[in-house]
């Protein structure tokens, strides 16, 4: 990994400010999921059975969100940040599945 | 002030304008992927062992819905000001980057004191560490993320304190880049504990 950081020394010219903009979209983003996901379990809007997948898949929507916007990991140079947090995400996949099927009490 | 030469010859991105400072960035990818496992890991073992009631309190009969909205709402706009930081780091402006991060402090002083006050009242209601598998996996996985909530305080406020002496340099923006990071990540995983801590609990039910 230290050869990599190596390559990259080369300067970037100029990087462009950003603004607050896109930031503020995904706070008001995280804030509608995470309303979305209070609302369907207070007010069971939706069949009982499709609560638990509709409010996970909302969860990794809104983590995909801040790690992408706020963490910055949709920008360049961010290859490992995408390596490891994908890998760190692969163990919990199998972790999950193996301790909801495994468990036997 | 030292701090205005410095931002005169501060480059864009301060934060990644030194090999250290990139490098930084990088080892603390690895360490937030290893933070990943950790916690997924602890998710884990949560959703295998939150039926076991083992007699206690079930959490369709401990959470309240108010207190986790208020909790969620305090993390995720914290999560908001420590991106405004960062905003203002890329500025190069040290008073915004204070006064975003000192929001983002208090911010999550106001959460810790709401998950201090929620367990105490689990443990009036007879919801323990002891009491149950549950009880066991529930205060090691929340206790954990909380654990992370006040080192993160911890961490921003001597960052504070060392700002004000040494201002910002190349030296200094990483630190103060990694710590928004961190603190966003705790934000990432609180999203997951509400989901599938708070609000299955409430819903009850085997997921799977």
């Amino acid at each position: 990994m230290g050869a990599h950081a190596h390559n990259e020394e080369v300067r970037k010219p100029k990087v462009k400010h950003e603004g607050p903009k896109r930031h503020l979209v995904a706070f008001i983003g995280s804030l509608v999921l995470t309303a979305l996901a209070f609302i369907a379990v207070a007010f069971e809007v939706i069949p009982a059975g499709f609560t638990v997948p509709f409010i996970v898949i909302l969860a990794f929507v809104q983590a995909f969100f801040q790690l992408f916007v706020w963490m910055h990991m949709d920008q360049k140079g961010h290859e490992f940040a995408r390596i490891s947090i994908f890998a760190g995400l692969f163990v919990i996949l199998l972790a999950v599945i193996v301790f909801v099927y495994w468990v036997w009490i | 002030m030292a701090t205005h030469q410095a931002n005169a010859v501060l480059p864009d991105e301060p934060e990644k304008a030194t090999l250290e400072g990139k490098n930084k960035v990088l080892g603390f990818w690895l360490f937030l992927g290893g933070e990943t496992v950790l916690f997924g890991s602890l998710f884990a073992t949560f959703i295998a062992l939150r039926d076991q009631a083992n007699g206690g309190p079930t959490s369709q009969q401990l959470f309240d819905m108010p207190l986790v909205a208020a909790a969620t709402l305090i993390l995720l706009t914290s999560s908001m000001t420590s991106v405004m930081a960062t905003l203002a780091l890329h500025k190069k402006d040290l008073k915004k980057i204070q006064l975003w991060l000192t929001i983002t402090v208090l911010l999550g002083l106001g959460f810790l004191a709401l998950e201090i006050y929620e367990f105490v009242h689990y443990v009036h209601e007879g919801h323990k560490i002891s009491t149950s598998a549950f009880g066991s996996a529930f205060y090691t996985l929340v206790g954990f993320h909380g654990g992370h909530v006040a080192f993160g305080i911890i961490w921003i406020i001597l960052l504070q304190v060392s700002a004000v002496k040494k201002g910002l340099t190349v030296v200094t923006a990483p630190k103060f880049y990694l710590a928004s990071l961190y603190w966003h990540f705790i934000d990432v995983v609180w999203v997951f504990i509400f989901t599938v801590v708070y609000l299955m609990g409430m819903i009850g039910g085997k997921v799977g």
